[in-house]
This record gives structure tokens, C-alpha cells and sequence, in this order.
């Protein structure tokens, strides 16, 4: 037997050839991934595809070809569609409002579109959420008084209403600042009942802290699937500081410490290498990608 | 000492008078019988050094939950009057709620169908005394001629066609994503919001058709073609955009109007032949609707 049929068999979501067209752009090009229980890192540069790959994973978007099977059911069938939604939980990139609604109000609507219909438990559903979120003292604030970071927690918020077993966030800590974030990762980290959790983000830290596994999606492709030390060891012997910049490097840049940072094939002239990092991996791929 | 506490003798109660411990620990699970929970809370009122004991044996983490609770409640609250009564009518909460995402239910927007039927009915009316000349042959009383109509019968249908569109197209439901990727039937929420739209638009309508200075028949006659370019724009929606399908509806209604409007025989188009023809568009829609609305299932962003 195949050594990669038990992994098939398991995968809680699986895409097989995934490709969509926006008119002459082609968004996904057959994208082929799994996603095991746990957090899975989604990182890419904007454009990528990444959006358009969560939102049929989501069933909110339909591929032009490729199947999709999320806990082994098939969005294309209805009834089966229905399931996979009752098990989700989505966070778009740019989640719209309803500005004149209350911030629990918000969630109670989106809680009834989740099929909790009951009133107690709907209210019981959204105060866990909006307190998980640390957004309880402001259950009877307008959206429209709401800043940038709180609407983004709100999204979270509904995100995680009926301990959804897929959990999908396109970006995520977009607008959080570095407080909220470390309170968004510790959040996802201590999720029960260990769903699969699929995060986009541009932060390659944020994946490093919080994501066992990470996809890097260019130009509509998986360029890679692995662990984040994985990507960063993609990186490794190509990494360097030096005191001066050097032009046949791939990328340079100067650090905190008013040092260049190089990635390249050659060392820069009293250049001394450094341990890759996660961004480090992901800038060479990203860069290799756009070499092509 | 005479234990304060009924069913609550023993180790319970204090010897000394006082809640003991374990009936302070069951206060806090909530745990007794009523009887006893109503004592220990009249002796707390009074008691601070029992109130003192008390918050040891307080689950923080379920007072934390109860608070929030507490503060959703609050803050959903339970909708004003008409909400209410709409509920003592059987309507379910939860659909009520979700009306709550319908922009052809606000206030405002009522109050613009409102502001635009009274500039097309008080043009109309202000014929009838005088203060604006008749256009095209005047007719007999009770009203000066159908020509006065014309506007309102452009216009009225337009209105409800137009909140019913407000209310399944996704450009004025920003959260439109969420409503596709969630479980609950994009088919029901579209009725019920169609619907709801659909009702609140034809009260004004027909109060308006009835101040008019036309015949008596006119706020019933306005409810078939009103009924059928709704449903026109919902059928339509299941085959092309959703932007087009509703234009596609208005226009179906407003060139046959205009055109009759200028042979001076605007009435024709709500009377006997013309509701055939919109009661045949109804049907025909209400089967497609039915036989396509999984299009409503599978979101808008195809």
C-alpha cells in the first residue's frame, strides 16, 4: 500500500486540483493540500490566492476545477454543503457590517444564521464569544463606534460561535495591535476539541508562534507544506549580517540593531551567517517564485 | 439558637445562628430548595459577616459567565413594541431578528417610500381643486383623469419592487458572506426578507392609492402587478445577476406604463387583461423560483 494513503484517508479537509479564474487572472492553479486537526498557517503575498482558496474552502466561493472534501463530505452536494457550514466557522478578509447594529446584536443575528435558534442559548453562546474576545463591556455598542482592532475581534467573535470543528480566518490579526495579537494567539491555541484551524496571514511571527504546520501559496500555487522550521531551514547557509549592504544578495535589509540582513547564494564581503528564520524561508521561496 | 435557615438544620446552618459553610457552598452552587435559598438571602441582607463568607465559595469563572450573560441580555433586549406583538402573533424571535439585516425595513427607508408616494399622490390630488392644471382630456368625477395617475402608477409598483430588491441583494447586506458560508436556508432568509419587504412597502402603496383621486379599485388592483415584478426580479435572479434581474423587473414595468401613459389610458395596465398577464407572470416565476432555488443556497459571489 501507497505510504501516503493513511494521511489520505485521515486529512479532516482535503483540495485536489483546485483552480479559479477571475476573467485573464488566474486566482488558484491546481492547488492541491490537506488540513489536519490543529493550526495551519496559510502565508502569501497579496494576490496569492489565498482569499479565493479560503472561500471555497469556506463553500462560500466554487472552484472552476477541483474537488474540495472537508470531513469527508462534498460541498457540490447540498445537503452535504449545509453539514460542512454547520461546522464551520469563517472569518472573511473584509467582513461587512451592519453599522447600526449593536455589537451583540451582531453576533445574536450571525448565531441565528448558525441555526442556534433557542434564546437562551443563544445569548449563553454569544457572551462566551464576545468574552473570549474581550469584547463583553461592549455588548451594547453601535458597530459604528467601534474602532478598526474591536470590528476585527468582533469577526473573530462570530467566527467562534458553536465551537465550529473547521475554524477559517482570512487574516485574522490584520488591524490587531501586538497586545490583541498575543491575546488572539493564546486564544487559538487553547481552543477545545482540537478543530482544524486555518489561518491566513502576511505576519510570518504569527506563524511561527501558533501554527504546528504552514502552506505558502504564490502565484496561485502551494510552493510549500511542511512545519515552520521546515520553511525556515529552506533558508539555511543563505542568511547573513553584515555591517555594509551588498547588491548580489536577494533581498537586504537593515534590522533593529542597524545591521543588513542578507539572503542570497553568495556572503557578502565580512558577512557572518545567521540562524534562518520563518520570513527568512518565506522571502527566498516568495522570491524564488517571482524569479520564474 | 433557633436555626433561621428552614430544611437547613445541622451542620448546615450555623450553630451560632449564622449560614454554616456547607449551606453557603450550596447557595453558591444553587443547589437548595427555593425555600431555603429565599432565607439565606433575607439573612445575607443583614448579615455582613455571612456576605463576607459567602464570596469564598463563589465560582468567579461562573459569575464572570453570568455577567456576560446578564450584559447580551441587556443589550439584545426584547425589540420594542412592534417586535412584541409580532411574537404574541406567533412570528418566531429568531425571524424577527434576522429582519433586523433588512435595509427595506428601516425607518428610513420607509420614510423615503413614504416621502416619494406623497409627491406623486399630492401631485395627482392637487389636480382636483385646480391648483395644477390638467394634462390631456379630463375625465368625469369623482376623479379628473386618469392621465393624474400616471406617475403614481410608474412609481408605486417601482417602490416595492425596489424594497424587495434592497432586501435580497447583496450590495445592501454587508455581511452577505457570513449569511452564504452559515447553515440556515439562503432560500428561507430570502422569503422572509422578500416578504417582510414586500408587505412594508404595499401598506404605504395602498394607503396612497386610496387618498388618490382615482378609482376605488385602484389600492387593490396595484397588488397583483406589485406581487408579479417581485417575483419577476427573484425568478430572474436565479439566471442572471441579481443588479440585472432587479432592472430588468423595473423596466418590464415601467415601459408598458409610460407608453400607455402617453396614449392617455394609463389605467390599462392594472386593469382586467393586464392582471391576467401579471397573474401569469406570477406563476410562471413562482415555478421557476421553486424549481431553481438552490441558486440561493450556493451565495452570490460565483
Amino acid at each position: 500500500m501507497d505510504e501516503m494513503t493513511p494521511n489520505v484517508r485521515t486529512a479532516a479537509v482535503r483540495a485536489d486540483g483546485l483552480s479559479r479564474r477571475y476573467g485573464a487572472t488566474r486566482a488558484l492553479d491546481e492547488v492541491d493540500l490537506t488540513l489536519e486537526r490543529g493550526i495551519t498557517g496559510l502565508l502569501g503575498p497579496n494576490g496569492a490566492g489565498k482569499t479565493t482558496l479560503l472561500s471555497i474552502l469556506a463553500t462560500v466561493n466554487e472552484p472552476d476545477a477541483g474537488r474540495v472534501s472537508v470531513f469527508g463530505l462534498d460541498p457540490r452536494e447540498a445537503a452535504e454543503r449545509v453539514e460542512i457550514r454547520r461546522r464551520l466557522g469563517y472569518l472573511p478578509q473584509e467582513l461587512g457590517y451592519h453599522r447600526h447594529f449593536t455589537v451583540a446584536g451582531f453576533v445574536d443575528y450571525v448565531a441565528i444564521l448558525k441555526e442556534i435558534t433557542d434564546r437562551r442559548r443563544r445569548a449563553e453562546e454569544v457572551a462566551r464569544v464576545l468574552a473570549a474576545i474581550g469584547l463583553e463591556a461592549r455588548a451594547r455598542t453601535r458597530i459604528r463606534a467601534l474602532s478598526g482592532g474591536m470590528r476585527q475581534r468582533l469577526g473573530i467573535a462570530q467566527a467562534l460561535l458553536g465551537h465550529p470543528e473547521l475554524l477559517i480566518l482570512d487574516e485574522p490579526t490584520a488591524g490587531l495591535d501586538p497586545e490583541q495579537r498575543l491575546r488572539f494567539r493564546e486564544l487559538l491555541s487553547g481552543l477545545p476539541g482540537d478543530p482544524v484551524v486555518v489561518l491566513s496571514t502576511h505576519q510570518a511571527d504569527d506563524i511561527a508562534a501558533i501554527c504546528p504546520q504552514v502552506i505558502v501559496l504564490l502565484q496561485g500555487r502551494v510552493r510549500f507544506a511542511g512545519t515552520p522550521s521546515e520553511l525556515a531551514a529552506t533558508a539555511a547557509g543563505r542568511v547573513w549580517a553584515a555591517d555594509q549592504r551588498d547588491d548580489r544578495a536577494h533581498l537586504s535589509w537593515r534590522g533593529g540593531d542597524n545591521r543588513w540582513r542578507h539572503i542570497g547564494d553568495y556572503p557578502p564581503t565580512g558577512a557572518e551567517p545567521v540562524t534562518p528564520t520563518v520570513e527568512d524561508g518565506y522571502l527566498l521561496l516568495s522570491h524564488a517564485a517571482g524569479a520564474r | 439558637m433557633t436555626s433561621p435557615f428552614p430544611d437547613a438544620a445541622g451542620p448546615v446552618a450555623g450553630a451560632d445562628g449564622h449560614a454554616g459553610e456547607d449551606l453557603l457552598a450550596s447557595y453558591a452552587a444553587g443547589t437548595p430548595q427555593p425555600v431555603v435559598v429565599w432565607s439565606v438571602e433575607a439573612h445575607l441582607t443583614g448579615c455582613a459577616r455571612c456576605r463576607s463568607a459567602l464570596s469564598a465559595h463563589v465560582d468567579a469563572e461562573r459569575l464572570a459567565r453570568n455577567r456576560s450573560v446578564l450584559l447580551v441580555r441587556a443589550a439584545l433586549g426584547d425589540g420594542g413594541r412592534g417586535r412584541r406583538l409580532l411574537c404574541r402573533c406567533g412570528v418566531p424571535d429568531h425571524v424577527l431578528r434576522l429582519l433586523a439585516a433588512t435595509p427595506s425595513l428601516r425607518r428610513s427607508w420607509l420614510l423615503s417610500v413614504i416621502g416619494v408616494l406623497a409627491l406623486v399622490a399630492g401631485e395627482a390630488a392637487a389636480v382636483r381643486p385646480g391648483w395644477i392644471p390638467a394634462r390631456g382630456p379630463v375625465g368625469l368625477a369623482p376623479y379628473p383623469g386618469p392621465e393624474v395617475l400616471a406617475p403614481f402608477l410608474l412609481v408605486a409598483p417601482l417602490l416595492v419592487l425596489a424594497g424587495v430588491a434592497a432586501a435580497f441583494l447583496p450590495m445592501f447586506d454587508p455581511a452577505c458572506r457570513l449569511a452564504v458560508a452559515a447553515p440556515f436556508s439562503g432560500f428561507t432568509l430570502l422569503l422572509v426578507r422578500a416578504v417582510s419587504a414586500l408587505a412594508a412597502a404595499l401598506v404605504p402603496v395602498a394607503a396612497a392609492a386610496f387618498l388618490l383621486p382615482g378609482p376605488g379599485w385602484l389600492p387593490v388592483a396595484l397588488l397583483l402587478p406589485s406581487l408579479a415584478l417581485c417575483a419577476f426580479a427573484l425568478a430572474a435572479a436565479t439566471l442572471v445577476d441579481p443588479r440585472a434581474a432587479a432592472v430588468m423587473a423595473g423596466i418590464l414595468w415601467a415601459v408598458p406604463v409610460l407608453l400607455l401613459a402617453a396614449a392617455h389610458v394609463p389605467l390599462l395596465i392594472v386593469q382586467p387583461n393586464a392582471q391576467f398577464a401579471c397573474a401569469a407572470v406570477l406563476c410562471a416565476c413562482a415555478v421557476v423560483l421553486l424549481a431553481r432555488h438552490d441558486r440561493f443556497e450556493l451565495g452570490w459571489m460565483r
